[in-house]
């Protein structure tokens, strides 16, 4: 008897001494800086005593005007490549889904950039985009297009990033919604074609709605990310020129380590986290699947 | 005759795709190609024959291996030494991160305890707080702890991953229970059923989660940029950056580290892509 009391807490103990190891880590080093992250938000940098000072740092971020127009950017930046990056790795995926021969060489094709760093892709990038002597100016000269300012110019900086974060992203969504494409039973290809659809129709009616549950995390995620972009600007544009590549996540880095003002750095990623948070919320509630297959 | 047509319309339909697929990927191998010649050419010649475009912008006459000579002895910033670094502290986050991820999804697979919903969420929240918003705070933290200037500060962030447990879990719920049952009816603990048993069936998810960690500490650029200043201790992606922030840059340096350095997780997506996708397909979408 007691020998059976005695497994059943010993079973009961285990799951939580699986869990252990990981929850601290997490605990540790994902929860506890978020907590500190919030709190520091509350408080005057070192230098001027470091006490609380309730919502300053957020009143001062919401009166300067470099704060919004980084808000606007991040916001500008979003708008734009989540979808463009989720069109592109959607037509990838659904071409690397064919059954063609070979199309495991294209599908590693598209899929490399994933594996090169954000700062390779940025140093590649940076020396494709010279105005001067860069490769890009060089192929738009075929197709007889005059040469572009590209990373030096207000009105092109932010496209040109859009462009260097897609090469390395797309295939890696690809993947994802490669994954989606895979797991719909090949049945249901078979119903619509008997029932007499057509490719476009089988495609909006058919493969979209199945693949919700797939785009649904990849927007999301995708969305976290883009939201959180630091590399390519720090290594590149340094938030210009005039402001116009000042993504959220380098505004913060320049608060922290250029300012030396940590609280306001901090403040600073509390409202990115809360706003990718929000953001988050409405495209699960904006793409929730509605029945399950 | 009817499928005859059929088949031949079909064959129209491959070549468009392929013609389709080959311009895009044209256009994605254009930047490596461009990247990896210009490694290999002597340093004058590096944007000579950008302009006009030419079979010359991306093979050279000259075969030269001098930027590669140069950055693996140079002294200022130490390549090797970041070379050796970013694989220390790449596969000890792999290591460490594949022991406790697996015990965590092994817990919430096969076990049912109270709480576990709510760690579960806990879990997939972890895993949508990218590491790149909590890196200030880590730094106060970290400074605290007197760790900065160390490994453990590169290691210890990168083991727990929320998508690592939560694919470990959705691979082990495929897993039959009855096999698990056996094993204890046969008097083996859990540990041996989850290393001897679980484990041994769990390659794909294995080697995706390595990728996934592999990667991610390869690839890491802002928190070691912050969380080491030492010269010996900088990893590699932060030793290209240097080479980029130097006042006089020299672009076949940039371009041979650069091609070395993601040569080595390039080849590793290559070789294991087909178990990364599989474990993406089996479990992180169901």
């Amino acid at each position: 008897m007691g020998r059976v009391g005695k497994g059943v807490l010993f079973q009961r103990t285990i799951p939580y001494i699986l869990l252990a190891p990981c929850l601290v880590f997490l605990f540790c080093f994902k929860f506890l800086p978020i907590i500190i992250s919030f709190r520091e938000s509350f408080l005057s940098p070192l230098y001027l005593g470091h006490g609380f000072i309730g919502l300053s740092n957020y009143l001062d971020l919401f009166t300067d005007p470099t704060f919004w127009n980084s808000l606007k950017v991040t916001f500008l930046f979003n708008l734009i490549i989540t979808p463009f990056q989720i069109t592109i790795s959607l037509i990838l995926a659904l071409l690397v889904n064919l059954k063609l021969r070979g199309i495991g060489l294209f599908r590693s094709v598209f899929f490399f950039p994933v594996a090169v760093s954000m700062t390779i892709t940025t140093v590649l990038w940076g020396l494709m985009l010279n105005p001067q002597s860069g490769l890009l100016n060089a192929i738009l000269k075929v197709f007889m297009i005059p040469e572009q300012p590209f990373l030096s110019s207000p009105n092109q900086a932010l496209f040109s990033i859009i462009i260097l974060c897609s090469w390395k992203g797309v295939g890696y969504w690809m993947i994802f919604l490669l994954a989606g494409l895979e797991n719909i039973p090949q049945e249901v290809y078979e119903a619509s074609v008997i029932d007499g659809a057509n490719r476009i129709q089988t495609f909006f009616r058919i493969t979209l709605p199945l693949l919700k549950r797939a785009i649904t995390f990849v927007v999301v995620a995708d969305t976290v990310i883009n939201f959180l972009l630091f590399a390519p600007i720090y290594l590149l544009t340094r938030g210009g020129p005039t402001g116009s590549t000042n993504l959220l996540m380098f505004e913060a880095y320049s608060n922290a380590f250029v300012y030396a003002n940590v609280n306001r750095a901090a403040a600073v990623t509390s409202i990115l986290l809360i706003i990718a948070a929000i953001i988050a919320v409405m495209e699960f509630k904006i793409f929730k699947p509605e029945f399950e297959y | 005759m009817n499928q005859t047509k059929k088949k031949r319309t079909s064959n129209a339909r491959s070549i468009i795709y392929y013609l389709l697929m080959s311009i895009i990927a044209i256009m994605f191998l254009i930047p490596a190609l461009w990247g990896i010649s210009g490694s290999l050419r002597p340093r004058d010649e590096i944007f000579r024959y950008c302009n006009p475009i030419s079979w010359r912008t991306f093979i050279s006459e000259n075969f030269n291996l001098e930027a590669y000579q140069e950055i693996f002895t140079d002294e200022v910033i130490l390549y090797t030494r970041a070379l050796l670094n970013s694989l220390f502290i790449s596969f000890s986050a792999v290591a460490l991160g594949l022991f406790v991820n697996s015990l965590a999804g092994f817990a919430f697979a096969k076990f049912s305890f109270r709480g576990k919903n709510l760690l579960f969420i806990l879990v997939v929240f972890s895993f949508m707080i990218p590491f790149e918003i909590i890196v200030i705070p880590l730094y106060i933290m970290v400074k605290a702890w007197n760790l900065i200037d160390t490994y453990y500060a590169l290691i210890l962030p990168a083991v727990a991953n929320g998508l690592a447990i939560f694919l470990f879990k959705q691979f082990f719920e495929e897993i039959p229970t009855s096999l698990l049952d056996a094993a204890r009816i046969d008097g083996a603990s859990v540990p041996t059923t989850l290393f001897k048993i679980v484990l041994p069936l769990s390659k794909p998810v294995i080697i995706c989660v390595a990728l996934i960690l592999f990667l991610g500490q390869w690839d890491a650029l802002f928190w070691p940029l912050i969380a080491v200043s030492r010269n010996d201790m900088i990893v590699v992606q932060v030793a290209i950056a240097r080479f980029w922030g130097e006042y006089s840059v020299e672009w076949g340096n940039i371009l041979a580290g650069s091609t070395f350095a993601a040569g080595v997780p390039v080849c590793l997506f290559l070789f294991l892509q087909k178990y990364y996708v599989q474990g993406i397909v089996k479990t992180g979408l169901k």
